[in-house]
């Protein structure tokens, strides 16, 4: 509609292809406008592609039908412009902390004293200060998130992707990352697409949620979550509560919907 | 078939480029050409040279094989089960683990001279290690949560051995088996090469050392392919007890 | 056995039982570890005396000791030990860089792939030792064919262990890497090659031991130098104390080979061992803390 989006997906539809068994379709016409510094959540029940739809703005799966535009230019092959963060952190186990916050800046050709500073800035960012030549296996969870997160945003991507990425952390570390998430997108603003099937998180991140359908994927609606949750109590804010239930009763359709068709005789 | 046909073919060229070395080296590289070999090793089975010393070999190896199976995965389970066993005997199993064991060669022969028995001593020390830590590893495995499982069902001692222990060590025992098989080849030929008066490796030496080269080839290749597909034989066989495995 | 505090002298100390609890369990460690050996050593030497085989069969300990001691007192132990060494460890070295090289051509090339998999599949359980005549026909009866034949042993677990580490290697590393901007080869290199590490270790830690017992085996069957040329000739002049006492210095240097291995994965894998074997977590320091 505006041409002012930054990312448009049009009608991207996408075959999961297992080893072994038929080919599934994971998207069907999947069509998607997200603009510059907007944070966008992709909730969904299980299966319902919306990983799958990350994976292919990233540039890490073939786009066979359909189309996806990053300011103006097809999206071809992963780059540093669309930064990834994973749900198990995908840390180089080998590197240190700092090791591996530096990677993209060796990368993208800092030079060597441009790339330590630069590096001690992020993991100063997210916290994790103190613990630059640790390994990742001698971190928690949520420092292993965090570095992944300094990681990503040390090499100042446009848009940032998460998938799922507070996934594999307890639920007290999930809430602090979450409110630490926020305040470093205020500081330094970018566009994030960010998948979860966590409801309320989708609604206390996101300026608006995309509510995709079960398997196979397409937007079922986008719901506007643009509210003060500023305040330490904001979950309880009637405003919160009726979007988290508005779309909550979105999701668990979808939900029963894939369900059903788990028990039923499709393949998985 | 077809599938096998395509898997395989790169043997094929390697067997093409085998002949044409052959014949383009006649006279200054000894190889004989696959077809002189072929023909040798049927002059062999027809006059039963080969089956015979073949049939030697077979005995020895099988026999000190059988002998570690049996002997290696008793010893490996009690060290499983027995925590005093375990102690005394896993700094043996430490110490002559990265013993070469081709250095049993001389001492089998010093004991039991230049026949069967020191060949049998051989392979059955030989393959003893691989066997006792497969079976070892395959018992210490079992999930504990399985014991109680079926112990809580009133399983006593003797069933749980049966019915938990076994089972669940048997992929570990089986891959040491495995490697005690290509083991037992090995020290077969090495020890029937350096001191022997029948079986393949005799043979081998036999015909090295006097010149009679396609019959030599022939042997090496029969043992070479016999120790093949004996570990495919064996993989086939045990695949069931492995099937369930994820 | 009850030691410090209930807890049995066999199990390690908990984490700030005093420097005596420890001492204790090493003590106790090296007792029981050294216990089945000293008791092999006596029942040896009981055999030996009891008249029950002759001294050629057994030598009693004596003897095979002062064979020993004169060994490595005239230089001959370190000599044919390095003679040994040197064979196995180049034959080694060769079989690690092909293979690896190998593994990594093979993962990266479907063609390779299918041209080099029957090979392996079908040389893998081969008792290849049997192709060393043909070895000397070829390469005569020095270094080279025995060289040759330790490659040959031993490239076989190399390459299968990098396949395979490499294949395990999860997507979501080489995707973070070309995220950031990495190209092929640099993900080949910098990230599946360290990811797939601990696995190439395995088969480097398989292939060390095959590279030393082929090289004593061609080093008996081709006579010569070396430690198993030594024994060879020991067996072969009735020598026998000079036979046990190779045996004896086989498993020494076996045993010290394989030690040194578990050292240098430790070293290279620090950071892997400590997934196995969560420290839990560490306040930060500057320096590392080593457990």
């Amino acid at each position: 509609m505006s041409s002012q989006a930054q990312i448009v997906v049009e009608g991207v539809s996408h075959y999961y292809r297992p080893p072994r068994g038929r080919e599934v379709l994971a998207l069907s016409n999947v069509s998607l406008e997200v603009y510059e510094r907007e944070f966008v959540a992709l909730l969904g029940p299980s299966g319902c592609g919306k990983s799958t739809l990350l994976y292919l703005i990233g540039g890490f799966l073939p786009i066979e039908r359909g189309s996806i535009r990053v300011e103006g230019g097809e999206v071809l092959s992963p780059g540093p412009d669309r930064g990834i963060v994973f749900q198990h952190f995908a840390l180089f186990p080998w590197k240190t902390v700092l090791g591996n916050v530096s990677y993209g800046l060796q990368l993208a050709g800092f030079s060597g004293e441009e790339r330590t500073s630069r590096a001690h800035k992020f993991i100063d960012l997210v916290g994790l200060s103190g613990f630059e030549h640790s390994y990742p296996s001698q971190l928690s969870g949520g420092m292993k998130q965090r570095a992944a997160i300094a990681r990503t945003l040390a090499f100042d991507p446009k848009i940032l992707l998460m998938d799922e990425p507070f996934g594999a952390l307890d639920s007290q570390t999930r809430s602090l990352m979450q409110s630490e998430l926020l305040g470093i997108w205020r500081s330094s603003p970018k566009t994030v697409i960010f998948v979860t099937h966590d409801v309320q998180e989708a609604v206390y991140l996101a300026k608006r949620v995309v509510v995709m359908s079960a398997r196979p994927g397409c937007i079922k609606s986008i719901i506007d979550t643009d509210f003060d949750k500023s305040s330490p109590d904001h979950f309880k804010s009637p405003e919160f509560i009726e979007k988290v239930d508005e779309i909550w009763n979105l999701v668990r359709e979808e939900a029963l919907l894939a369900q059903g068709a788990k028990s039923g005789a499709s393949q998985p | 078939m077809r599938l096998l046909i395509i898997r395989y073919f790169p043997l094929v060229m390697l067997a093409a480029l085998w002949e044409f070395a052959a014949r383009a080296a006649k006279g200054s590289f000894t190889l004989p050409s696959l077809v002189d070999i072929s023909i040798a090793w049927f002059e062999l089975v027809k006059s039963g040279e080969l089956l015979t010393n073949g049939a030697d070999s077979i005995y020895r190896a099988f026999a000190g094989l059988a002998l570690a199976v049996v002997i290696g995965t008793m010893l490996g389970v009690f060290m499983a089960l027995s925590r005093s066993a375990n102690i005394l005997i896993s700094p043996l199993v430490e110490l002559f683990y990265p013993l070469p064991k081709s250095a049993l060669i001389p001492i089998t022969v010093i004991w039991l001279g230049f026949g069967d028995a020191s060949k049998i001593l051989l392979i059955f020390l030989g393959c003893m290690l691989p066997v006792t830590i497969g079976a070892y590893n395959g018992a210490r495995s079992t999930e504990q949560f399985l014991l109680w499982s079926a112990s809580s069902m009133g399983a006593g001692h003797m069933r749980m051995m049966r019915d938990v222990v076994f089972p669940s060590a048997l992929p570990e025992l089986l891959n040491g088996i495995r490697t005690a098989l290509a083991l037992s080849f090995i020290l077969l030929v090495t020890s029937e090469l350096i001191a022997s008066r029948k079986g393949f490796g005799y043979l081998i030496g036999l015909y090295g050392s006097g010149g009679i080269y396609d019959a030599m080839f022939a042997t090496v290749l029969t043992v070479a392919f016999l120790g093949f597909f004996a570990d495919r034989g064996f993989q086939m066989v045990t695949q069931r007890a492995m099937s369930w495995r994820e | 056995m009850a030691g410090i505090a209930g807890m049995s002298l066999l199990d390690p100390p908990r984490p700030g039982s005093s420097a005596l609890a420890w001492a204790l369990y090493y003590v106790t460690w090296l007792v029981t570890r050294s216990f089945t050996i000293v008791l092999l050593l006596v029942v040896w030497e009981m055999i030996a005396r009891s008249g029950t085989v002759t001294r050629f069969m057994l030598p009693p300990l004596g003897p095979v000791f002062e064979r020993m001691v004169e060994d490595v007192s005239s230089g001959a132990f370190f000599l044919k030990t390095s003679q040994t060494m040197f064979r196995a460890l180049t034959g080694f070295a060769i079989a690690a860089i092909a293979g690896i090289l190998l593994g990594m051509v093979m993962v990266r090339s479907a063609i390779a792939r299918w041209f080099f998999e029957p090979v392996i599949s079908v040389g893998f359980p081969m008792p290849k030792i049997a192709f060393l005549p043909i070895f000397m026909l070829w390469f005569g009866v020095y270094n080279v064919s025995k060289i040759g034949m330790i490659v040959f042993d031993a490239i076989f677990p190399v390459i299968t262990a990098t396949i395979v580490g490499l294949q395990a290697v999860g997507r979501e590393f080489i995707w973070s890497a070309r995220n950031m901007g990495a190209g092929p080869q640099r993900v080949l290199w910098e990230i599946a090659l360290p990811a797939a590490l601990p696995q190439i270790m395995t088969g480097l830690q398989v292939a060390l031991p095959i590279a030393l017992i082929v090289a004593i085996a061609t080093e008996m069957l081709m006579g010569g130098t070396g430690l198993g040329g030594a024994m060879l000739e020991d067996s072969r002049m009735a020598d026998s104390p000079g036979v046990f006492a190779g045996l004896i210095e086989m498993t020494a240097v076996g045993y010290c080979a394989i030690k040194l291995m578990a050292v240098a994965r430790r070293r290279l894998l620090l950071w892997h061992q400590e997934t196995q074997q969560p420290a839990g977590i560490m306040f930060p320091r500057k320096r590392r803390k080593t457990r």
